[in-house]
């Protein structure tokens, strides 16, 4: 019983970390979506303990913990997945963005990091047409 | 004659129809145009440019809402006075642009054309679901918007201003929850009926599972909305 107490007391506890860091806006509502399904999951998980085990009977699984701990690992490795999938995104945009940000600064004559590059408007070689991010007005 | 009015146009693979389109806005409004071609595939534009409309190319798709604050920014750096949103695939009839524009110039920060009483057909889903964001949405902001999701749509100066800064970008956000952002700010809200046309080409957007993901998604936004900290966009210096 006291168990079941906690790991409730666990989900809340996730699920009020979530609303907090989304209302800072530290992260964006799909993923908060998420994990506010994993902390439901989680309180149900702790209030439902005859059902998991009926469940785990049924597949001839021993003892029920097991199977949900089954469960939660196949489903943080999915979400793993996903988020490499963003990461590896976000890499290839990154690198897009800085090539276009090279072209569209010019060629460059001094050290890096030295004086500040020449912005759009005074570089002696004008950017290549169709690439400035601000392009004059006609 | 220096132009106020910017007619802001994001386009993703609209290549039948955003040259009519441009060429039309430049008929019937004194007004330049701006495509933001949000990382298509095809002749975007090519047409578009030739149709006689600046375009500006993010070098991978952005969204939507990003598009429309790349229009922002580029209204608030050449000073433009006014702007409204079109939709490249020619839904969105332009003398009804117009009327949008007049509205701004009585002083309305922010004005939306909603397609109801033109006898939009939709869904009963879509038609459920934007009933209850019509009713959030009119409470929040104290005036009645009926098609909180109409991307045809008005801006003024300080709209302008504003939204160059933080607009939201998520999918469906940068409609929505741009109207509670205008209302944090005080900015004046009105809504007006427009007439539309039938698609001219193009897919229409979005199934079911994922509407409903969205849509819960939203539902989050405007739940959480006035408690969270101001919209504010990471990377804005100015």
């Amino acid at each position: 019983m006291n168990l079941q107490i906690f790991v409730i007391g666990l989900g809340v506890v996730l699920l009020a970390i979530v609303i907090e860091v989304v209302r800072r806006r530290r992260l964006s509502e799909g993923y908060a979506l998420l994990w506010i399904a994993v902390g439901i999951g989680g309180v149900l998980l702790g209030v439902a303990r005859p059902l998991i085990d009926r469940f785990s009977d049924s597949l001839g699984v021993s003892y029920g913990a097991n199977l949900v701990f089954a469960f939660v690992f196949v489903f943080l490795i999915v979400v793993c997945i996903n988020l490499s999938m963003h990461v590896s995104k976000l890499e290839d945009q990154v690198t897009s963005l800085a090539e276009e940000l090279a072209l569209t600064r010019g060629p460059q004559t001094g050290p890096p990091g030295g004086s500040p590059p020449p912005s759009a408007t005074d570089a002696t070689t004008p950017p290549e047409p169709g690439s400035s991010p601000v392009p004059d007005r006609p | 004659m220096v132009p106020v009015l910017l007619a802001i146009i994001p386009a993703l693979n609209e290549e039948e129809t955003v040259a009519d389109v441009v060429r039309s806005v430049r008929d019937h409004l004194d007004a330049d145009v701006l495509v933001i071609d949000d990382g298509s595939r095809d002749r975007t534009t090519e047409r578009a440019s030739a149709a006689g409309a600046i375009v500006l190319r993010p070098p991978f798709n952005l969204g939507v809402g990003a598009a429309l604050r790349t229009g922002f920014r580029y209204a608030r750096a050449n000073g433009y006075h006014a702007a409204v949103q079109v939709d490249a695939d020619g839904q969105h009839e332009v003398t009804e642009a117009k009327r949008l524009a007049d509205v701004i110039d009585t002083g309305v920060d922010l004005v939306v054309g909603s397609r109801f009483e033109a006898g939009f057909e939709t869904s009963r889903l879509r038609r459920l679901s934007m009933r209850m964001l019509s009713r959030r949405i009119s409470r929040y902001l104290g005036v009645t918007i009926t098609d909180t999701t109409s991307g045809f749509r008005g801006f003024g100066p300080v709209a302008i201003e504003r939204f160059a800064d933080a607009y939201p970008r998520a999918y469906l956000s940068d409609t929505v929850e741009a109207l509670m952002v205008a209302g944090d700010w005080g900015l004046r809200v009105e809504e007006i009926p427009v007439r539309m046309l039938p698609r001219q080409g193009g897919q229409p957007s979005a199934g079911t599972a994922k509407s409903v993901y969205h849509l819960v998604r939203l539902t989050l936004v405007i739940a959480l909305h006035r408690f969270r900290r101001p919209l504010y966009v990471r990377g804005t210096d100015s």
